[in-house]
């Protein structure tokens, strides 16, 4: 059903090795399988042969996946390979046979609900309310992204009625999404609503230069490869005194350790491990670099496996600037 | 997992006492994305849902030592080994026929040292040649290694297959790039070759293993030449009437002895198609283009004179725009959809010879496909030229060729078959750059004549036990 709608995709990225050097779980595990082109090959063969689909193997591909978006940035033609994946996760979850840690994972999230405190006509989601003064604070876990991203997409929809409905009722006409996913996720779905990444807002609400401070700004998966690439980020941090330094091998390559796949550090922390530990291979000096994300997720997983990795949202960034 | 047999699962205890469990795979992701490489017959299989033969298990070493011990546990058992880089090979050179193991090489990818006085580089072979690039530019230099598969390809790959990329006319295909070799016997001992390519110590043993395609040994090390980033580099394309007026001023530029970092030139066919398609050129006639690197001064030089031999038989200067539009957009050509894609059948038929020869070759080459195949179009481009000739890209394309896999197999290797043997008689080979493989393996004897016992005996001697990559190459399969 869903992957047959992705056939110019299979058709593309199946025979192709053209963006497999930018695969962040391929280049930590080195497995065809976790190249677009493996994906898209396990995928043709399960459209050609539905009781392939079963083949738990398969599906634990597909699962490995962190959806990083870095290979159709960099494709000429932008073939939609993460698309195509979550196409084949929708199917997968839709015909109950999801991995049960993923199964496991969304009956949680599944419970999501939202709630509303303050006052203010702007509405702020995220972990960081002190550097939104006059803005109404909407509380609550992920609103479907996740539920999306594994494959379940009725749950996905429930969750986000109930998100939408609690945007409604506090009658706010913009909203501040601080994390990179709900952002991607809930940038056009809320008509009538004006939906901000917050760096985006707090660029609007202006930003002093209070010292000068180097700092590497770790791209997100979702802002540069699925939302454009607003500059919003990178301006305000620049703004704030900031002056950010390249990281890495390239500028190509995601360093979001699974942002992507938003609950990748739950779903596979044997990956989300291997991944970190090649964000903390590229550092220079892991305690005296700080790293700035856009993502508290990315952060809490460079955290989890390195305690002392020097790892702040942009956030706290900011605040550590104006505090 | 449950037991296939004791010798399966003996197998699978050694291996992965040899590499950790994490470091074997026997599922079927692994199996099936092992099964294809980039040549065309396991894609066609693949998308008739047929299934090409997996590989029993899959292997990633870290390390020399093990890959030493890999082998001697597939010469105990007497297991086949297909050396597998990126699988992005269009010969069929990493498939595991015979089953067995595939040794996939990508772990052993660390840049091990850098030598900034001899402008050397010392790097395990399994790392991606892209990620290779990098890390020499941030070190201030460059492999000048730029393949189209510079994305996907190991350098073990390149190694191999006595790989090219697009400034070869400068500075050179893989086995110029290469000072020496580390490399793991089939019997698993580990040796090294002479340290510099340039002496008089006897044969040269890297030259031995460059082409050798998995089939004497596996390659783990390499110490290769690096460069500094050129001050300056430009490009210049000109239109010629004729692809043989384009010839004429590509081999003066060459015999000339100017030294372009790359000159390309499109058949009329290939102008038309694939240059209006990609570059968006839309022209009649032969595009070539050039270009030159180094020092600003000499660049500007050494443009001046090319261009001067260009202006003398060119339809029309396109100027230094159309030129770099070539190298700014020259991977454009290899990414879907620009390039030939199911259903259709095709083949890169590259070859080279000598600038008395390679016109002689192109037609004998062109006028075999179009007499016997009239279902195929031939084009074709002269990619990577030397001081005495150059090689000739030359490809079918067959848009719907016959359903049946088998019969479409056979007519694809017909095809083979008869624009090969054209080109050897005037003086190609049977390839210049993608090697031979599981492919064009039978028709090494015919191209080497009674020269092949000597690789036949090389090739017994130092694997007695055939484990290394059998049926490649020309050399006998498993249970031969
Ligand atoms: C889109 C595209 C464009 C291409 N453009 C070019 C180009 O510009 N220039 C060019 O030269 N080629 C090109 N190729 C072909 C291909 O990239 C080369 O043949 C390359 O050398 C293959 O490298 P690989 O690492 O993918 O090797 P694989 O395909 O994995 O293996 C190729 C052969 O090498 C052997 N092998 C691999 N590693 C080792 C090792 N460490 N020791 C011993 N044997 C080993 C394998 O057994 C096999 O026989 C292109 C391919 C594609 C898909
Ligand atoms: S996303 Fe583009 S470059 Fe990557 S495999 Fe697919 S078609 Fe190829």
């Amino acid at each position: 059903m869903y992957i047959e709608d992705r056939q110019d995709v299979i058709n593309a990225c199946r025979f192709c090795f053209m963006c497999r050097h930018l695969d962040p779980v391929g280049n930590v595990t080195f497995r065809e399988s976790d190249t677009p082109r493996g994906r898209a090959l396990i995928i043709d063969r399960m459209r050609m042969d539905r009781e392939c689909m079963k083949e738990p193997d398969f599906i634990d591909a597909l699962y490995r996946s962190a959806l990083s978006a870095a290979n159709r940035f960099h494709c000429v033609s932008h073939y939609d390979e993460t698309g195509l994946v979550l196409a084949a996760r929708r199917e997968i979850a839709g015909a109950g046979l999801a991995p049960e840690k993923a199964k496991a994972l969304a009956k949680e999230l599944e419970e999501a609900g939202f709630t509303v405190k303050g006052k203010g006509n702007v509405l702020y989601y995220g972990e960081f309310p002190a550097l939104y003064p006059g803005c109404k604070i909407l509380s609550g876990k992920d609103p479907g992204k996740a539920l999306e991203v594994l494959g379940f997409e009725a749950a996905s929809k429930k969750v986000f009625a109930r998100f939408k409905k609690t945007v409604a009722d506090s009658a706010c006409k913009t909203l501040v999404v601080a994390e990179p996913s709900s952002y991607d996720f809930l940038r056009d779905k809320l008509p009538g609503v004006k939906v901000l990444h917050s760096a985006e807002y707090l660029l609007e609400q202006g930003a002093k230069k209070a010292r000068a401070r180097k700092a590497v700004y770790l791209e997100s998966d979702f802002l540069k490869n699925y939302c454009g690439n607003p500059s919003a980020p990178r301006e305000l941090l620049k703004a704030l005194g900031y002056t950010l330094v390249p990281f890495g091998t390239n500028c190509e390559e995601s360093y979001a350790v699974g942002e992507g796949a938003v609950v990748y550090d739950a779903l596979n922390p044997e990956l989300c491990q291997k991944l970190c530990s090649r964000v903390y291979g590229l550092a220079v000096d892991c305690k005296k670099t700080l790293f700035i994300t856009a993502s508290p997720r990315v952060r809490d997983a460079l955290k989890k496996y390195n305690p002392a990795f020097n790892v702040v949202t942009l956030e706290e960034a900011i605040d550590a600037m104006q505090s | 997992m449950t037991p296939k047999n004791y010798l399966y699962e003996m197998v699978r205890s050694e291996l992965t006492w040899a590499v950790g469990d994490d470091n074997v795979q026997t599922n079927k992701a692994d199996q099936l994305g092992h099964s294809i490489d980039y040549y065309w017959v396991p894609e066609l299989w693949h998308d008739r849902g047929e299934k090409p033969t997996e590989p029993d298990f899959v292997v990633h070493p870290a390390n020399t030592k093990e890959v030493s011990e890999i082998l001697k546990i597939a010469n105990t058992h007497k297991i086949p080994v297909t050396p597998w880089g990126g699988g992005s090979g269009s010969q069929g050179g990493a498939l595991p026929i015979y089953g067995g193991i595939v040794l996939d090489m990508k772990r052993m990818n660390k840049v091990l040292n850098i030598d900034k006085v001899s402008m050397t580089a010392t790097v395990e072979v399994g790392i991606n040649t892209q990620h290779l690039e990098w890390e020499m530019e941030k070190a201030g230099c460059s492999t000048m290694h730029f393949p189209a598969s510079i994305a996907c390809a190991t350098l073990g790959g390149f190694i191999a297959h006595r790989g090219t990329g697009v400034l070869s006319t400068k500075y050179g295909k893989m086995e110029d790039m290469i000072m020496s070799l580390e490399v793991v016997t089939p019997t698993g001992e580990i040796i090294n070759t002479l340290p510099v390519p340039r002496h008089a110590s006897g044969p040269s043993l890297t030259e031995l293993y460059l082409g050798s395609e998995g089939t004497l040994g596996v390659v783990t090390k390499a110490t290769l030449k690096i460069h500094p980033i050129p001050e300056s580099r430009k490009f210049h394309a000109f239109l010629f009437k004729t692809m043989h007026d384009a010839m004429t001023a590509g081999s003066k530029i060459m015999t000339s002895r100017l030294r372009p970092c790359v000159i390309r030139l499109y058949d009329e066919t290939e102008t038309a198609k694939l240059v209006k398609r990609v570059l968006g050129i839309d022209r009649k006639g032969a595009y070539l283009v050039f270009g030159f690197d180094g020092p600003g001064e000499m660049v500007d030089l050494e443009m001046a004179q090319a261009c001067a031999i260009c202006e003398d038989g060119a339809l029309e200067d396109l100027g230094t725009e159309a030129g770099q539009n070539w190298w700014d957009n020259r991977y454009k050509f290899f990414y879907p959809p620009y390039m030939f894609h199911m259903p259709q059948a095709f083949g890169t038929l590259d070859t080279v010879a000598t600038f008395s020869n390679i016109e002689k070759v192109y037609w004998a080459m062109k006028n075999a496909v179009n007499e016997n195949f009239p279902q195929a179009t031939f084009i074709g481009h002269f990619s990577h030229w030397y001081e005495w000739g150059c090689m000739l890209y030359a490809r079918f394309i067959i848009d719907t060729p016959p359903q049946d896999p088998n019969e479409a197999v056979a007519l694809y290797n017909r095809i083979w078959d008869t624009a090969i043997r054209a080109a050897i008689k005037e003086g190609g080979v049977i390839n210049e750059h993608h090697g031979v493989g599981l492919k064009l393996g039978r028709m090494m004897k015919e191209l080497y004549g009674p020269a092949f016992t000597v690789l036949e005996s090389v090739k017994k001697a130092l694997d007695p036990n055939n484990i290394m990559n059998p049926g490649k190459m020309g050399f006998p399969g498993k249970g031969a």
